[in-house]
């Protein structure tokens, strides 16, 4: 069926938008979801008969929003990716581009930097414990104000005369333990939070 | 101040929705039971044999998604319209996560139909 020229002219507009908002996902992808989107376009406009403005703006509107949609397969795709890979970087990644979409993926993502942070750095005190038996630790300081705080610390550099380390050899255990606990535990609750945003995303009609 | 009467419609119509939103995995992928489709035919087949309309922007992402999660595959296969269509197909682990879904739909719908029997008995 032919097409006229202002026709083509809003679906290649629609679908560059769409592109320009996937921008950074592999090219191969984008290019797949623009021609299946413009094989739906072109197979429902056929569907109407007589190709008009009109049909083409309504085939178009039923759509949805071009950048919406294109948040949608963001969304969708990468947090899948990562729930099926499970791994912190692609979390992370996923987050990453997720955060630049919503607020609730930028709050999933300083919550989750921090939680791998926080694993990383028991791991790390509970290794480098053996290379530095007296200063990497969880110590007990006293603090400015006079209250006392907690430190992890890697064991690089002197203690505070006055520091307590609390655990002593147990960081080893603790450590490694706590922070691949801290680390699965964080990787589970940011899957856990982008299922429950995407499936409040799901627009219905009717 | 909204009136309680639509407060109240608000309400059910909310919770429609995302009873909607809930049972559309499941539909498309029960869609594809029988063979491969087009994105534009799961919309079609969803359509004309349930009550669950759905917005055309919707499917496409979804399928996606399901496809990452590799309970569906694609394929473009050449049509007479002149453009190529992505045919999704489902994988053995989307056969068996349909069954899984299937119990469960008829485990829960079973559970439902019994609590809600006083009202068909006109109570």
């Amino acid at each position: 069926m032919a097409i006229p020229e202002n026709a083509e002219q809003k679906i290649d507009l629609y679908l560059s938008k769409l592109r320009r908002r996937l921008a950074g996902v592999n090219p191969q992808i984008i290019r797949e979801i623009a021609d299946e989107l413009r094989g739906h376009i072109l197979d429902k406009i056929a569907a109407a008969g007589e190709v008009t403005p009109a049909a083409v703006d309504a085939t178009l509107a039923r759509l949805g929003d071009p950048e919406a949609l294109a948040d949608e397969y963001l969304t969708d795709n990468l947090l899948a990716r990562a729930t099926a890979s499970r791994s912190p970087l692609r979390i992370l990644h996923s987050l990453l581009r997720w955060a630049s979409l919503s607020l609730a993926g930028f709050l999933v993502l300083t919550a989750s930097v921090m939680g791998y942070f926080l694993g990383i750095v028991f791991v790390l005190v509970a290794v480098l414990r053996p290379f530095h038996p007296q200063t990497a630790g969880l110590w007990l300081l006293p603090g400015t104000a006079g209250d006392p705080e907690f430190s992890l610390r890697l064991g690089f550099g002197t203690v505070p005369a006055a520091g307590r380390d609390l655990l002593g050899w147990w960081i080893i255990p603790v450590g490694l333990i706590g922070g691949c606990g801290v680390v699965t535990l964080t990787t589970r609750l940011a899957i856990a939070c982008a299922q429950r945003y995407r499936r409040s995303r799901v627009p219905a009609r009717g | 101040m909204k009136d309680r009467g639509a407060t109240d419609q608000e309400l059910a119509d909310k919770w429609e929705v995302q009873l909607r939103k809930g049972c559309l995995e499941l539909a498309i992928l029960v869609a594809l039971w029988d063979g491969k489709l087009y994105g534009l035919e799961i919309l079609r087949r969803l359509e004309s044999d349930s009550d669950l309309i759905v917005s055309e922007g919707t499917v496409y992402p979804l399928l996606s998604r399901l496809k990452a999660l590799e309970l569906v595959r694609s394929e473009w296969v050449e049509s007479d319209a002149g453009h190529p269509r992505k045919y999704y197909a489902l994988t053995p682990a989307g056969k068996q996560r349909v069954r899984e879904m299937a119990g469960m739909w008829t485990r829960f719908s079973s559970s439902m139909s019994k609590l809600l029997a006083p009202l068909s008995r006109g109570r």
